[in-house]
């Protein structure tokens, strides 16, 4: 058996967009010039054209490890990910799960997959935790006795047993989520592909989570993992991929991939005040390399980090930008890069941008 | 959270009774569902009798206090029970009409509650979700025509003078046409997200040209031409014939015929749309698109 659990190579997916339909919320990526103009009866039809969502991406994921895929919105995350589990087809390239072709062999793929997408909206809220259950382990064809019996074990394991006939809509998000991960376990898949499952939960809950998701890696499982928040990535995961405007722009250890920017430093500002134009300014210091800015929990308090090779020579230049227009430094301190620094310094976002 | 053995292989194993033990979990899923709803009282007891009377108000004042105006429908219909003729009319379309917004949504309502991809993820075959959404529909479906016959024999003193085994082989005569075009709706619904527009066009073809409320005698020859093209119009005409009158199986054998006919086209299309619209949504995404 190969040492390799999911394999894409050189996966691409175009999706065909008008292109005067205006929508700004098409994914990121190439468009390719029109290939014919068709005509529409009651006038003349926006031409086709193709964006690409996903460009030629190459995967190796070992057995046995967490993998985090992680992205900005748009960066075609999503249509790798239903790729893979087969829901969508690649417009080129090829892709394996547990040795089984996405295309040819789609069955086998499900088969050999658990997945958890859409997380709380994926099981049926008017049907019991154990008929939700019960429900997926028949579409997973495992045979009745079994499947009574891996429901109960994974009932227990999820510390359900209590409230495992109520209906699902009576249930917390934490406990949703739960049932959504044992529908994804109930057919024992050597792979998992996790997409966001820590999403609205509380902290409780998605520090449970996160403990659960490290046995299920101990127990054998490889887990293709997606998620929002960097450090649960890199509390997490083996190995991460960077995926931007449909490429994986960087592929490596957590480690491996903050030494990149080791020899930078990251300025750390809070302060009042906030407005573009001092964004503007901030980055067209000599030797800033990249800014990211929110909101902080308070009112009006911004929290602004500043990616620079010398801090010594930019602070000057930087306390200069802030003294007028009603910005006033609250805080300010140099800190060591962390992953969310080095996805910013590669890709120029944030991870929720 | 206990420890558990090391990953071994998958449990499920594709077999033809897996097939079957999964399409009988999605009927006992949509059942389930369906009755945890408490408003199916309403739809199964009470809009069958409120929906046709507006029709059967309107008949009765148009043949007169003393029936005189009966004489003419007798002539044109063959049968002098107007109130049954109208309520198994308005039945049938409610049928269709029903088949349209429930199976014809089937797919749609689980796209837009979120479980669509989860089901679409197993390795289940694909058409037992719409399949196993049907079966449902149509118990719940053969006890409301049941219930309302009995509402109009007791209410309204309706003779069903016909065969109660004869109008239960027309219905399951009917079952392939009538499905089968909620399978085709299904999954065009799908893909354009939108059912109102095709559900009202449907509907309204149906109770213009096939019958529902008037014999097809009184239209125009170019009507009585498209109603030929209709499955509804030779299901209206055969419950009415089997339920209403005494005519016996000679009342309905061409009817059944075509519907036989018609049965085999519709259930061929729409599994080939079925088949036509999974393929476009592993293209383009549609499963996951709201």
């Amino acid at each position: 058996m190969s040492d390799i659990a999911i394999q894409a190579h050189k996966l691409v997916k175009q999706f065909p967009a008008r292109a005067d339909s205006g929508n700004d919320k098409k994914p990121e990526g190439q468009a390719a010039p029109a290939k014919k103009r068709s005509l529409w009866p009651f006038g003349k039809r926006a031409p086709k054209s193709m964006f690409t969502a996903v460009n030629g991406v190459d995967l190796e994921i070992r057995r046995g490890e967490i993998f985090g895929l992680l992205g900005p919105n748009g960066a075609g995350k999503s249509t790798t990910i239903r790729m893979l589990c087969t829901l969508l087809e690649p417009t080129s390239g090829t892709a394996k799960v547990n040795g089984f072709d996405v295309v040819t062999q789609a069955n086998q793929v499900r088969r050999n997959l658990g997945t958890v997408l859409a997380g709380e909206r994926s099981i049926y809220w008017k049907l019991s935790g154990r008929e939700n259950l019960q429900y997926f382990a028949a579409l997973y064809h495992i045979p009745p006795t079994v499947a009574k019996k891996r429901v109960e074990e994974l009932i227990e394991r999820m510390e359900i047993k209590d409230r495992a006939n109520e209906l699902v809509e009576k249930y917390s998000t934490g406990m949703r989520q739960r049932i959504a991960i044992a529908k994804a376990l109930l057919a024992r898949p050597p792979i998992l592909l996790l997409d966001e499952p820590t999403l609205g939960l509380d902290p409780q809950a998605a520090r449970n989570l996160r403990e659960l998701i490290a046995q299920l890696k101990q127990e054998g499982h490889t887990i293709l993992l997606t998620t929002h928040y960097m450090e649960e990535a890199d509390q997490l995961s083996d190995r991460i991929g960077i995926i931007d405007t449909g490429k994986v722009i960087a592929l490596d250890t957590p480690e491996a991939l903050k030494r990149r920017i080791d020899q930078k430093e990251v300025i750390r500002l809070e302060l009042t005040g906030w407005h573009d134009d001092l964004g503007d300014k901030l980055k067209g210091i000599t030797g800033i390399e990249s800014l990211t800015s929110h909101q902080k929990g308070e009112a009006d308090l911004w929290e602004v980090n500043l990616q620079a090779q010398n801090s010594r020579h930019a602070l000057p230049r930087i306390v200069e930008s802030l003294s007028g227009n009603g910005t006033r430094l609250v805080n300010m301190n140099i800190v060591k890069p962390s992953l969310e620094d080095v996805f910013i310094h590669l890709t120029g976002k944030a991870l929720r941008d | 959270m206990s420890s558990q053995p090391i990953v071994s292989a998958p449990l499920g194993r594709s077999t033809s009774l897996n097939e079957m033990r999964a399409l009988a979990a999605v009927i006992r899923r949509e059942w389930t569902i369906f009755i945890r709803y408490p408003s199916w009282i309403i739809s199964l007891l009470i809009w069958p009798i409120i929906f046709p009377m507006g029709y059967i108000l309107t008949a009765r004042a148009l043949s007169g206090v003393d029936g005189s105006g009966l004489t003419q429908f007798q002539i044109n219909t063959g049968l002098t029970e107007y109130v049954g003729y109208m309520a198994v009319g308005t039945m049938i379309w409610m049928w269709q009409n029903v088949v349209l917004w429930n199976v014809g949504g089937a797919l749609r309502n689980e796209q837009m509650r979120g479980t669509l991809e989860s089901n679409w993820l197993s390795p289940t075959w694909r058409f037992a979700y719409l399949l196993g959404a049907s079966v449902p529909q149509l118990i719940s479906m053969l006890v409301m025509l049941l219930v309302s016959g009995l509402e109009y024999a007791f209410l309204f003193g309706v003779k069903f003078q016909g065969s109660l085994p004869l109008t239960l082989l027309v219905i399951l005569v009917s079952i392939p046409a009538v499905y089968g075009l909620g399978f085709a709706f299904a999954s065009l619904v799908i893909t354009m997200k939108e059912a109102n527009a095709f559900v009202f066009l449907v509907r309204g073809i149906v109770m213009v040209f096939c019958g529902v409320t008037y014999p097809l005698a009184i239209q125009p020859q170019w009507m009585q031409n498209v109603a030929a093209w209709l499955p509804q119009t030779y299901i209206i005409h055969a419950v009415r014939s089997a339920a209403l009158s005494t005519e016996g199986f000679q009342g309905i054998a061409h009817d059944l015929q075509m519907l036989v006919l018609f049965g085999a086209f519709w259930l061929a299309l729409g599994m080939a749309v079925f088949a036509w619209m999974e393929r476009r949504a592993r293209q383009t995404g549609a499963i996951g698109q709201y």
